[in-house]
């Protein structure tokens, strides 16, 4: 049980690419994904948004499939695709029939080898990119509420604490040569691993890769970048205008351990003992019993990532939308109290063993899931992503279980008083500009 | 020798399609109780846990007479206490066990869903029973739940998705239930905590369920424990929905809400559709996978690809128990409104008057069937897939014979349907956006409505 047994398959072609497999024939369909080492975090400075920008680029063009037929073909083999950029990886995947397998590596492979833009590309898809933000933060109450307020707040070196979506003037910056040297940096074989799961054989799939990948030039390695960043001192505290939504808010940012330190185990458990849903201690006291506030929700690398998907600083979070009746004083004392428990007591052996329960039933669900059912497997293609750029072993995704499910609550308790110091953190508040009539 | 050179270049041609492998639905159990429970079981041994949904045929529509949206909070108060557990050791159990329960309530359904390791499913069907036979109703329970959805109402008539939904339901449905998406902050005031009990009392009932259940499980052990544990479970009479006709929709008008400093604005148009059931459902469904449904749709190529104006257009197709519709849903900057517009009547018209090519209509074929095969692959999937076919009362071998019946659709099939749905000449077009920006470019498309973010 704490050991999963997903097969695995994995080599490295000449050039550098790594490639994983995860048969399993329950459906004639696959997952296929190509990760790159690369993500918002090591964005060129002065372009922000860029590596964002770029995942869009990706879509418009290489040497043998021009504009539009990449999603073309996809689609019309009865398949759904997409990219998404993340701090430390960006992603292109497809759920596809197994019969096109060999048609989506061609595809793959064409634009690792050769990306083929121009201006009228680059010009569209800033629109496009523009029109996400507007509507996913610029449009929306509580957009970028925290990915997007905290790591300025919270961290002093650049690649950490800088606007990801992007500046709009950065984005009117960005130029084609900007693209075709981020191509030519980051994109290479020898930086990224190809990912197939579900109805493919290793044979099959291994051969495949080598006929399409095996010929990319290795490429340079990318550049070492400094994305250190030194620990906390003092409080942090920023404030943001809330333009649309009618509730202030608060969130709360506590630097987390290295993914794999012993601590990070630990750490993980009593996330999710304050944020695992309504039985975390967070939304139990703040919402359901002293009833301060209306939404609390948090965690490792909280929200635009998990504990499995960063390779450099990060927070552990916590959000909370509170009721204009309690200043932001008053809630932010509810909640510090609920933090002061756990350090000064830590929690319960039965909350520790529900804990871990309920989070060996999350992993697995979450191994299986993803985007609704619309692409099968995509957290088991993220994950042994991660696992193989990171830490060069993609068969972590069977084993890492174990050392969750081994914390004590000693561990737990030491853990909450190193990372949980109410001295050493950043808090950003959202305020209204204008707000509902109390109830 | 040319012809060598291209051999040997793997990337010289576009690799064929492979050939198919079989699409195989994975067998069912089907079973009615004696107190008349629905039950539907289907074994998926990807992973070691179990899904599901508990549902009741009755949703906010059922209840429009007592009180807007009352369904909604009858399910969230419901999971807050049973007889036998306060709402901590509900919440306490469910990690114990690895589970996670949800409450939620549409305009025709109401349901507990379920998701859990399969070495605790009868843990975890046991509560699901509570919930849905004995629910305690509580005080201090409900009025901390009525102020959670004022709060969460006040939010939303700041979102402009949501803003423009209701406005939408309200132009299509009229005097038919479906027109409500959600209460007003005053009607949710006046909910009396009596109206829920009510409601659960006369809806929350076996022969008005289907109890639907995917997972790493044995058919027969699996219905001999459900049969266990929900056999008891007494039958009555629900009340039906009443029917109501839909009002008449005659030319294109324009609905539009403001949102003061929007900086982008939300534009919706539709028309009334059809329902699942309705013999033109999947011609339908693939006129719109054409038009906007797909990611290589025609509307997205034009309005996204081609002229950067939207991040997210999509149409699509949306089905309800007595009634359809139909959608193209995108968000746009400010300056280019009348401009997306266009577009969008213009790509209408052209599915309304011509013919689409063959090879078009072909990969639109495959394209619909193939991604409904994903479906099969994971335990959620195959949960959500079941859920059409015995909530729209679809025939037994719906999902089995889609994918047949997707392939042999016309291009002939495909005019017909956008001529008869893609109404363009009579479409509600309904604007979220902030007025002083909008206005002069939507007046162009139809007479003007104006309203604010509250209802009424």
């Amino acid at each position: 049980m704490n050991q999963l047994h997903i097969p695995l398959e994995s080599t490295k072609l000449d050039n550098g690419l790594r490639v994983v497999i995860s048969p399993d024939r329950t459906a004639p369909v696959a997952t296929l994904g190509v990760y790159y080492n690369i993500g918002f975090r090591l964005e060129p400075r002065g372009r922000s948004g860029f590596a964002h920008l770029f995942e869009h680029m990706m879509f418009q063009g290489s040497e043998h499939a021009g504009k539009m037929m990449h999603i073309k073909l996809i689609n019309s083999s009865g398949g759904v695709l997409n990219g998404s950029t993340h701090y430390d990886v960006t992603n292109y995947y497809e759920s596809i029939p197994s019969n096109a397998l060999e048609r989506v590596l061609w595809l793959e492979a064409d634009r690792m080898r050769a990306l083929k833009v121009d201006d009228e590309n680059l010009r569209n898809q800033r629109d496009v990119v523009k029109e996400e933000v507007r509507v996913n933060v610029l449009n929306q109450p509580y957009g970028g509420f925290p990915w997007l307020d905290l790591p300025p707040v919270a961290f002093r070196n650049w690649p950490n604490a800088h606007n990801f979506y992007g500046d709009f003037a950065d984005l009117d910056a960005a130029t084609l040569d900007d693209v075709q040297q981020f191509f030519y940096t980051y994109y290479s074989p020898s930086n990224a691993v190809l990912l197939m799961i579900g109805d493919v054989t290793p044979d099959e799939g291994f051969t495949l890769a080598r006929r399409y990948f095996g010929s990319i030039p290795a490429g340079p390695p990318p550049p070492t970048a400094d994305v250190s960043e030194a620990s906390f001192e003092g409080l942090r505290r920023g404030e943001v205008e809330e333009k649309f939504g009618t509730l202030p808010a608060f969130a709360v940012g506590y630097r987390a351990p290295e993914r794999r330190k012993p601590d990070w185990y630990a750490l993980a458990m009593l996330d999710h003992a304050l944020h695992g849903g309504r039985a975390g201690r967070v939304y139990r006291r703040l919402v359901l019993e002293q009833q301060i506030a209306v939404d609390t929700a948090g965690g490792i690398h909280y929200p635009v990532g998990d504990l499995f998907d960063y390779n450099g600083p990060t927070l552990l979070v916590s959000r909370v939308l509170h009721k204009p009746e309690y200043s932001s004083d008053q809630a932010l004392e509810a909640y510090d109290a609920v933090i002061d428990a756990v350090c000064q007591q830590g929690i319960e052996q039965d909350e520790l063993e529900q804990v871990k329960v309920k989070f060996r039933s999350e992993y697995v669900s979450s191994l299986e899931g993803g985007q609704g059912a619309s692409i099968p497997r995509y957290g088991l293609m993220h994950y042994l992503a991660c696992f193989t750029l990171f830490d060069n072993d993609p068969s972590l995704v069977n084993s890492i279980l174990g050392g969750f499910l081994q914390v004590t609550r000693e561990q737990v308790r030491e853990a909450a008083q190193r990372y949980l110091d109410p001295k050493r953190r950043a808090i950003v508040f959202r305020q209204p500009t204008r707000t509902g009539v109390a109830a | 020798m040319m012809a060598t050179i291209a051999m040997n270049d793997p990337f010289a041609q576009v690799p064929a399609l492979g050939p198919e492998r079989p699409v195989v639905w994975p067998a069912r159990t089907h079973r009615k109780l004696a107190n008349g429970l629905e039950i539907v079981l289907v074994e998926s041994h990807t992973i070691p846990k179990f899904t599901g949904e508990l549902y009741f045929r009755s949703g906010n529509a059922s209840a429009v007479a007592q009180a807007p949206a009352l369904a909604e909070i009858t399910a969230t108060v419901v999971r807050t206490g049973t007889e036998e557990r306060s709402s901590r050791q509900i919440e306490e159990d469910l990690r114990r066990i690895g589970a996670d329960i949800g409450t939620s309530a549409g305009a025709d359904t109401s349901a507990i869903g379920f998701n859990g390791l399969v070495e605790f499913s009868l843990d975890l069907l046991k509560l699901v029973a509570e919930l849905a036979q004995r629910a305690s109703f509580r005080e201090n329970e409900f009025e901390r739940e009525r102020r959670q959805m004022i709060e969460g109402l006040r939010i939303a008539r700041t979102t402009p998705s949501f803003l423009a939904n209701e406005r939408m339901c309200r132009v299509l449905f009229g005097a038919h239930p479906y027109a409500i998406i959600a209460a007003t902050e005053s009607q949710v005031k006046e909910y009396r905590l009596a109206q829920l009990a009510e409601f659960y009392r006369a809806h929350y009932r076996p022969g008005n369920a289907v109890l639907i259940a995917v997972g790493d499980f044995a058919a027969p052990q699996m219905m001999e424990q459900i049969d266990r544990i929900f056999g008891s479970w007494k039958p009555a009479e629900v009340p039906g929905v009443p029917a109501v006709s839909l009002p008449r929709l005659r030319g294109r008008h324009v609905h539009l809400v403001h949102l003061a400093e929007s900086v982008q604005t939300q534009v919706l148009v539709a028309n009334h559709a059809i329902t699942r059931k309705h013999p033109d459902w999947l011609r339908l469904a693939l006129a719109n996978s054409i038009y906007g449904g797909a990611f290589n749709s025609r509307l997205i190529m034009n309005i996204r690809e081609q002229k950067g104006y939207t991040y997210s257009p999509r149409s699509s197709v949306h089905a309800l128990r007595q009634y359809g519709y139909f959608t193209v849903n995108t968000a746009v900057r400010n300056d280019v409104v009348a401009a997306t517009l266009t577009e969008i009547f213009y790509e209408l018209d052209r599915m309304r008057s011509l013919a689409v090519a063959e090879d078009e209509l072909s990969d639109a074929r495959t394209y619909m069937s193939g991604v409904f095969s994903l479906g099969l692959a994971t335990q959620d999937g195959l949960a959500s897939q079941l859920s059409n076919v015995y909530l729209y009362d679809l025939p037994e071998d719906y999902v089995e014979t889609l994918r047949q019946r997707v392939r042999a659709l016309t291009a002939a099939d495909v005019l017909a349907a956008a001529r008869a749905y893609f109404d363009s000449a009579n479409a509600q077009i309904i604007i979220v956006g902030d007025r002083r920006q909008i206005a002069d470019q939507v007046g162009l498309f139809g007479q003007i409505t104006e309203y604010d973010a509250e209802p009424n």
